[in-house]
């Protein structure tokens, strides 16, 4: 009966489906301290299905089941809805939410992606945008349980989020080669402590000639920070409560377009910093190039107590930041992109060829070169450039 | 008076063609009366059809996508949203075009798998549209009032007599383009191609064929664009076509792209 249900549900016109399978290698030709592994292999199915049984309502629906060599997701049958355990599930619902709309009113609720914020390469105010930093250069988003109510008039939008929980980023594993280590690894134990309480936000985005947004989030860091636990050999992993207000705003001039985001982070957390992070842009397509250049600035107005953290945002400011990409003809491109520390103790470059075969198959090809002194953010990672090779059929 | 002439794209089809075979009014010798008589007879509410697109390159290697295309509003102040149906790997990507009198049009990308809509700036309007040998800038709609016309004479497209229109935008307009030749059929006012130059360098050219009637306006169903520097062009066959279908404003923002 639920098999005739779903054969029923998948003939209907109402409903619309995609999704791809993926096979990746990722090629380290160094080791690291905590991980003599060469290579990595992982496997991803990801299946979308959109339902809409009444012209104003929606349900959206998203799954992933992952496999790889190295220990990175779960190997039991478990299916997740939380996106908290340090590995990745198995079997994970992506996205579960229902949309709502009437006039310029739209109402989700469920598991969702929530995107704020205009640049491309750092988003200062993209506060409801948790990722799977697993590989920290090459990184995905996660949903969040939300309702987000969204109003739309004219060319303003006033778009207000409330999440009952945070959903944490997830961070690499203490083993495995993009958690660095400065030596051996002592037998440290590490205490986590999600916090339970609720994140809301809100954005008023402009649309016009001139595009621009003002947003203001309270919840906690979606990225971990760090302090030792005294007397005892453990840390304590924690998400400092955090407020912030920001804004982001794109001209477009003759020959580019100009785009920057900034974000003022606060905290009642006397352990987290407090910091303005910003962003400035340029943008620029001609034939079939496609550039953005940047700068990413961090300016810290107090310091917290905290040991450490780990956040990508941050790790690249004070930074120069540029992406490339050609397309050759409609099935084969690259793209470069490379982020360089202003005081070049870090550096980062990837190039990448792609080509489609047929209306389904894609190969990726492409290599990231990381440099730089171990107290860097991107320069700690010197041991992981890598070289990749990604299979992929679209459905 | 209808004061709106259409670059070359989807929502050309819609635009230039013509619902009477009765004989020509005398004063149509006048070009922008010819465009905007041509404009007028096409006109409709909305319309919506699946684009099937062949992308045939200088070494004649296929590649096929197809959309869904919504249209509301009057011709110069429409929206229209642009669904890619496939391939597979962009199913999902929406572009949204909100046409103004006034100005050029606002555009705005979609992009389901990173969640994230793009506007398309101005000085990348020239780009062509996803692999396609469209422009952006092709995909939008334009108001007569920013272009002279000059009439350039007579000339048969595929045995049918048509005149042939110089379109050259005024000073305060921006486009890719420094002039355009258009043929529009005197049987039925239909656009029969559209040449597109930069200077004296032909830069696009855009072929009507298969002119049909449906719901008593007459639409070309095929229109091949190409893309004379790279030597490629692109076959857009138009199916399913419908026009006045009950359609509502709140499908065409940026909002909607995201359903």
């Amino acid at each position: 009966m639920i098999s005739l249900s779903l054969a029923l549900l998948l003939l209907s016109q109402n409903f619309t489906h995609r999704g791809f399978v993926e096979s990746r290698a990722t090629l380290y030709p160094e080791t690291a301290v905590n991980d003599s592994s060469h290579a990595v292999g992982e496997t991803q199915l990801r299946y979308e299905g959109f339902y809409k049984p009444r012209f104003d309502f929606q349900i959206a629906g998203a799954i992933d089941l992952r496999t790889d060599t190295h220990g990175q997701t779960e190997r039991n049958w478990r299916f997740d809805w939380k996106d908290r355990e340090r590995q990745r599930p198995l079997v994970s619902l992506r996205r579960l939410s229902t949309r709502y709309h009437h006039g310029g009113f739209t109402l989700e609720t469920g598991k969702q992606f929530v995107r704020w914020g205009r640049t491309d390469i750092v988003n200062p105010t993209d506060r409801f945008a948790p990722r799977d930093y697993m590989t920290v250069v090459d990184n995905d988003f996660l949903g969040i349980d939300a309702v987000r109510g969204t109003y739309e008039r004219g060319s303003n939008t006033v778009d207000v989020v409330w999440s009952p929980r945070l959903t944490p980023s997830r961070v690499p594993l203490i083993n495995q080669r993009w958690f660095v280590a400065p030596g051996p690894i002592p037998a440290l134990t590490i205490e986590r402590n999600i916090p339970e309480g609720s994140q809301s936000g809100i954005r008023w985005s402009h649309a016009g000639l001139v595009e621009f947004a003002a947003s203001y989030y309270s919840g906690f860091s979606h990225v971990p920070s760090y302090e030792p636990i005294p007397g005892r050999p453990a840390v304590r992993e924690f998400y400092p409560e955090q407020r912030m207000i920001g804004g982001d705003i794109a001209v477009p001039l003759r020959w580019l377009s100009i785009k920057t985001e900034a974000g003022y982070f606060m905290s009642g957390d006397s352990r987290s910093n407090e910091h303005v992070l910003y962003v400035v842009q340029l943008e620029r397509q001609s034939g079939e190039w496609f550039f953005v250049g940047g700068y990413g600035g961090d300016v810290v107005t107090r310091w917290g107590t905290q040991s450490g953290d780990f956040n990508p945002d941050r790790g690249l400011t004070r930074t120069i930041l540029a992406r490339a990409g050609y397309t050759i003809d409609p099935s084969r491109s690259i793209a470069f992109e490379t982020a360089v520390r202003d005081n070049g103790h870090g550096a980062w470059a990837k190039s990448e060829y792609s080509q489609a075969f047929g209306d389904h198959w894609r190969l990726t090809a492409g290599f990231s070169l990381i440099q730089g002194k171990s107290s860097d953010f991107l320069g700690q990672y010197r041991r992981n450039s890598h070289g990749l090779i990604a299979v992929k059929y679209s459905f | 008076m209808n004061r709106y002439f259409f670059r070359v794209g989807p929502s050309y089809v819609f635009s230039l063609v013509v619902i009477l075979l009765a004989g020509i009014p005398a004063l149509a010798q006048d070009p922008r009366t010819i465009v905007e008589e041509s404009q007028k007879r096409s006109a409709s509410s909305s319309q919506r059809y699946e684009g099937t697109l062949r992308v045939v390159d200088a070494k004649s290697k296929v590649t096929e996508k197809r959309w869904q295309f919504d249209r509301i509003g009057s011709h110069g102040d429409s929206k229209s949203v642009l669904r890619f149906q496939a391939p597979a790997e962009v199913k999902g990507v929406a572009l949204l075009v909100v046409n103004h009198p006034d100005r050029s049009s606002d555009q705005w990308m979609w992009t389901p798998a990173i969640a994230r809509e793009r506007r398309i700036a101005m000085q990348d309007r020239s780009t062509r549209f996803f692999g396609t040998d469209f422009s952006f800038e092709d995909l939008e709609e334009r108001d007569t009032d920013q272009f002279d016309f000059r009439l350039l004479g007579e000339e048969a497209i595929d045995g049918a007599a048509c005149w042939k229109i110089e379109s050259r935008p005024k000073k305060t307009k921006i486009s890719q383009y420094t002039h355009s030749h258009v043929w529009i059929r005197k049987d039925n006012h239909v656009v029969a191609q559209i040449e597109n130059y930069k200077k004296t360098a032909l830069v696009r050219k855009a072929k009507y064929t298969d002119i049909r009637q449906v719901q008593n306006l007459w639409t070309a169903q095929t229109i091949e664009m190409t893309d004379v520097s790279r030597n490629s062009r692109t076959v857009l066959r138009i199916e399913k076509l419908q026009y006045n279908l009950p359609m509502k404003d709140e499908d065409f923002t940026l909002q909607a792209i995201k359903r």
